[in-house]
């Protein structure tokens, strides 16, 4: 491996610092029409009415798009792994989200594709909105979604997702102690320097031109195409100069919309979001709310795991459901805990979906479970440290999803930290290692988890 | 859209005559409120006059008197004495201060998420004086009857008597380009009466009696005070973080002017 | 109106209230300064207006009349860059780019005021530049090292382009 370690040069390094860096609003097509949308002013709501016949008669106004011109207007952008679509490109009937973009314009200006989103005549009946997913399992809770308020379609059709492991009841039985925690990390927006942009341009064979601000090109060229009902080639992604994006331009938020606009003006087309719709109205990391209550002996071991995720998908399954099993495989930490009851849903409120985010659901369940051990040691009056080197993985321990261990750095790496910090660990702990647990590091009921890697 | 008419005064006799009573005109100090207004379409305005070449800038002194033009820069205050020394440092970063003006900042409306006029509380605290033109003419107000009619009038300078001593405690948020969510500043005249005025508790700066009332007792002062504000949640900060800091930081600017001889 | 540009002076048709950031983007088809936010509040915008930095987004075209302008175009190019700018490429002080321009020009004004070679002072000149990927711990390597006047070899980090780099100025 040459080049770990190595100084390399960045490909885009003296772009960046000459000012030539081509981001796609440095991107200048002559002919370009300027795009603005109206979007839904309420959380929840029906469309009794919505005429666009004004904005489209207004001079200079070249095309207004609605979700009756998308040839496939609901499409899983992960349907691949299993999860069907929900969201409508453009909302159809009903508005379930603040900001939910209705209706897109085209115009010679952006202020006067504004004028053309006011003058666009809709009418809405509001309906009970949902914001806290803790309430989404009331039975006198408003229903936000079709399928309910919680999403039914894992493998199986289970409704979420669903571990067990062991005697989750003996745990608790013959625990000295319950340490109990709840967590809450809030939303989070990525706020890219760069707020969401695209530019199309319809080419003279029928082909569209995307410039996009995608992380994933392959990805938004395939739900295009798929929106679009058009084959792989006869759209051409131009990307790879990002502002930035940290998960947040994954979800093709701009493209789709833009093609059709240039599909039905027959001119170029761009899209800047401004940073108030970027606060506003893009996707978040999501809110998140975890009950943990580990049955735990005095001396600190932890003998079982009762769990519980509900995750705010916001008003549309879009990546939530990969996020949750992400986050489901890490609900142990690193550390090994025969008894295991966890069970995570992914809920739906009325707010603007969430996205992926930098560790896209595994960033919570970290969060909640470290925290959970420091607090599992304040109560015990145990050191930290050595609770979690007691604990930690080692080679032929199982994960609570079957997984036997090979090579678990947890032993080396914790002691490495204490070392670092200077903090001082009793001998025993200093000279344990991540090797098969033996001595006192192997109490009777961490026997029969124990496996042969080899075998798996 | 039609065009704007742009007012450029070169002098400040040319500036209140381009204002008249002011209706219609919007003010353009530094340009960092009003010109982002216009990029979002918030403001739409009819004539602009621009202030930023009509001689009203500069720091002058004469006696105890300090009299300060009101399209000099927020930066240019950096340099003066608690409290209003620090107040401009306190504002935004390096860059906006550079650009926004005294006047600007002064005359700001209410924000649409939060409290503008990070100067409002040190000037009140210095008992400043504004100088002003518009319906009426020109004319001078104590700062707190200013304030009720900024928006209406075209701010040409602020004057003071420096105080014997100043203080300022803020709500630290460094590096951040927030107007100002909590600050408090205090001045002790030469006859040792003792002003306080409070930025961000309210939506412009406001005075606080019942604290000056208790001037000897920091501690009680800083309780008192919360009798004279109104605390709001917003982008910046919640009314319960206010109500928690608010005495603390009266508490310090006592304890500082106590200090200073 | 009439301004100088990077040492060319321009003469531009923009009103007088246009920002300077959109007369610099779209008239002049300078794009190395960004519309972060366009209100003032992350810095991408920044270009030098007679060497002082200054938001560009914030800043009406009749406020620079005369004035001669410095944009991130300005400071050097690929076959001849500023000492700011290796110092950028040397210390990989850029990821995705978006904050750089504004936050290479702040610097630049930092250094030619006599900035030097301190944490703190280089954090409070830059504290209105907002980098979302770096954590900022490069940029100001970068700045300390422009200030200190370091020399770069950046035969390396300069890119296998075949461009000459730029060596010392």
């Amino acid at each position: 491996m040459k080049a770990v370690g190595a100084r390399l040069p960045r490909y885009d390094g003296i772009a960046h610092v000459t000012g030539r860096s081509t981001y796609v609003d440095d991107v200048r097509i002559p002919g370009t029409l300027w795009v603005k949308a109206l979007r839904s002013p309420h959380h929840n709501a029906a469309i009794t009415k919505l005429d666009t016949s004004p904005a489209e008669a207004m001079k200079g106004v070249h095309a207004v798009v609605t979700a009756a011109d998308v040839p496939l207007l609901v499409y899983g952008h992960l349907s691949a792994l299993g999860i069907p679509g929900d969201e409508p490109l453009l909302a159809s009937g009903e508005v379930r989200y603040e900001g939910q973009p209705i209706a897109v314009v085209a115009a010679e200006s952006e202020e006067l594709a504004m004028a053309a989103v006011e003058a666009i005549r809709i009418e809405y009946e509001e309906r009970p909105a949902l914001f806290d997913i803790r309430k989404a399992f009331d039975p006198g809770a408003p229903v936000v979604h079709e399928w309910g308020n919680w999403y039914p379609h894992f493998e199986g059709e289970m409704d979420r997702r669903q571990i067990r492991k062991g005697d989750i009841e003996w745990a608790f039985d013959k625990a000295d102690t319950i340490v109990q925690g709840v967590y809450r990390p809030a939303a989070i927006e990525h706020v890219p320097l760069e707020t969401q942009v695209c530019q199309v341009v319809p080419e003279a064979d029928g082909r569209l031109t995307i410039y996009s601000c995608t992380q994933a090109l392959y990805f938004s060229l395939g739900v295009v195409c798929a929106h679009l009902q058009l084959p792989l080639n006869r759209v051409k992604v131009v990307g790879g100069t990002v502002g930035g994006g940290f998960g947040g331009k994954v979800d093709t938020a701009t493209e789709t919309m833009c093609a059709l606009l240039a599909q039905k003006s027959g001119r170029p087309v761009k899209w800047r979001w401004t940073r108030e719709e970027e606060f506003l109205c893009s996707s978040t990391r999501a809110p998140w709310h975890m009950e943990i209550a580990d049955a735990v002996t005095k001396d600190g071991w932890i003998l079982g795991r009762k769990m519980l995720t509900l995750h705010d998908s916001g008003a549309y399954a879009r990546f939530s459901p990969y996020g949750l099993t992400k986050h489901s495989f890490h609900h142990a930490g690193a550390y090994t805990i025969p008894n295991i009851h966890f069970d995570g849903y992914v809920v739906f409120t009325n707010r603007v979906p969430t996205t992926a985010m930098r560790g896209f659901g595994v960033t919570s369940v970290s969060f909640a479970v470290e925290t959970h051990l420091s607090r599992i040691a304040v109560e015990l009056g145990i050191d930290p440290f050595e609770l979690r080197l007691k604990n930690a993985n080692r080679i032929g321990d199982t994960t609570p999803n079957g997984v036997v261990l090979t090579d678990p750095s947890t032993v080396p790496t914790i002691q490495a930290i204490a070392d670092a910090i200077g903090h001082e660990l009793t001998a025993e702990y200093r000279t344990t290692t991540g090797d098969t647990r033996s001595g006192a590091f192997l109490p009777e009921h961490l026997v029969a988890q124990l496996g042969n890697p080899e075998d798996h | 859209m039609p065009p704007i008419d742009v007012l450029t005064p070169t002098s400040p006799d040319e500036a209140v005559a381009a204002f008249g009573d002011g209706t219609g005109v919007v003010v353009l100090g530094g340009g960092t409120i009003v010109v982002p207004e216009m990029t979002y379409g918030r403001l739409k305005p009819e004539r602009v006059l621009i202030l930023g070449r009509s001689g009203l800038a500069g720091i002058s002194r004469s006696g105890s008197t300090v009299t300060i033009g009101a399209a000099t820069s927020v930066a240019d205050l950096v340099g003066l004495s608690a409290p209003l020394g620090p107040c401009a440092a306190n504002v935004a970063d390096a860059e906006i201060r550079a650009q926004g003006t005294v006047g600007g900042n002064l005359c700001a409306g209410e924000g649409p998420e939060a409290p503008r006029g990070d100067l409002q509380g040190a000037l009140l605290a210095l008992g400043a004086t504004v100088r002003s033109a518009g319906a009426g003419g020109i004319s001078s107000d104590p700062l707190e009857d200013f304030l009720p009619k900024r928006r209406s009038r075209l701010a040409l300078d602020v004057s003071f008597e420096e105080p014997a001593a100043g203080a300022f405690a803020n709500l630290d948020r460094p590096h951040t380009h927030d107007y100002t969510a909590l600050a408090v500043s205090g001045a002790r005249a030469a006859d040792g009466t003792i002003r306080l005025a409070a930025t961000g508790a309210g939506w412009w700066g406001l005075r606080l009696p019942s604290a000056e009332a208790k001037a000897g007792d920091p501690e009680a002062a800083g309780h008192a005070a919360l009798a004279d504000v109104q605390l709001a949640d917003d982008a910046l900060a919640s009314a319960w973080y206010r109500g928690k800091v608010l005495p603390v930081l009266v508490r310090r600017v006592l304890v500082q002017l106590k200090e200073i001889a | 109106m009439n301004l100088t540009v990077n040492g060319v002076a321009r003469e531009v048709e923009s009103g007088p209230l246009t920002p300077l950031l959109f007369v610099l983007r779209d008239e002049l088809e300078l794009t190395g300064a960004k519309a972060g936010c366009q209100q003032g509040g992350c810095g991408a915008c920044t270009v030098l207006v007679d060497g002082e930095p200054r938001r560009s987004c914030l800043t009406p075209l009749i406020a620079v009349e005369g004035a001669a302008i410095t944009t991130a175009e300005g400071l050097g190019t690929p076959e001849d860059l500023a000492p700011i700018q290796q110092a950028f490429t040397h210390h990989y002080a850029a990821q995705c780019g978006f904050c750089t321009s504004g936050l290479m020009l702040a610097a630049q004004a930092y250094i030619d005021h006599g900035g030097i070679d301190d944490r703190h002072a280089i954090q409070e000149a830059l504290s209105g530049h907002v980098c979302r990927c770096t954590g900022y711990v490069k940029i100001v390597d970068a700045v300390a090292a422009a200030a200190r006047g370091d020399e770069f070899d950046l035969t390396v980090t300069a890119g296998s382009s075949g461009m000459t780099t730029g060596g010392v100025r």
